[in-house]
């Protein structure tokens, strides 16, 4: 057998004025296992430059959990990250 | 969720709010005190005239977060019965927004709760409002919820 990096798949949501930037409110993303939320958004910011501009203005959650920027991801995760929310 | 006490009303909705029937709904034989809070929407914004609102929200997670606010009220709060709505899609100027409704045996911690609850949906709850205006709309500043133990910034 060929030795091959795993990936893992990682549903990813995009919210208010994020999925006005991307255009898309869902995607999916394989990574090298062993990614963190950040490289995740590291990787969205390399596809969609115009992102760079909300990485302090942004938190990241999985799994319907608000999440550190450190935390590892695994496959099948559902992943989104958030602009600051303004309900009520 | 299972911390979610079953006789709690938490609902995200496109149909109007019924305020007066969440408040009967948490009245209770037991109670002397309904506190409640009705959000609304304002006809300006930023000195600016406002047509209509815009709510969208992570409809699961925003669900999750009112459940796990009205499971603290009960944690911390000697209450009854918590009812909290919140509208998604378009409204229009004085219609509803939120609404939330708190019985207790007493009024003290009845307003105390109710307040409680709607600053920390306000904070935490992922639910995004988008304002228009005759020329043009924005996505309103809102709170960046808290980051967990342990976040760094994403750089």
């Amino acid at each position: 057998m060929c030795d091959v990096a795993p990936l893992i798949r990682v549903k990813v949501l995009f919210f208010g004025r994020l999925r006005e930037q991307l255009g898309t409110s869902e995607d999916f993303a394989e990574l090298a296992d062993g990614a963190t939320l950040a490289s995740l958004f590291a990787f969205y910011a390399e596809k969609y430059p115009q992102l760079k501009s909300f990485r302090t203005s942004l938190v990241a959650s999985r799994n319907q959990e608000f999440a550190a920027w450190d935390t590892a991801l695994h496959a099948g995760d559902e992943i989104a990250f958030l602009p600051p929310v303004s309900g009520g | 969720m299972s911390d979610t006490n079953p006789q709690d009303s938490v609902a995200l909705q496109r149909e109007p709010i019924d305020a007066a029937g969440l408040a009967a709904y948490v009245r209770g034989p037991e109670d002397g005190a309904i506190v409640t809070f009705d959000g609304f929407v304002r006809n300006h914004s930023h000195g600016r005239s406002t047509k209509f609102l815009e709510y969208e929200a992570y409809e699961a997670m925003a669900l999750a977060k009112m459940n796990e606010i009205a499971s603290h009220l009960h944690e911390k709060y000697a209450i009854h019965r918590v009812a909290m709505a919140h509208r998604l899609g378009h409204l229009e100027v004085g219609e509803t927004s939120v609404f939330i409704a708190v019985s207790a045996a007493h009024r003290g911690v009845a307003f105390e709760a109710c307040r409680c609850a709607i600053d920390t949906l306000k904070k935490t709850v992922p639910i995004w409002k988008k304002e228009f205006f005759e020329d043009g709309a924005v996505w309103a500043d809102g709170e960046l919820p808290p980051a967990p133990p342990g976040a760094k910034s994403a750089s």
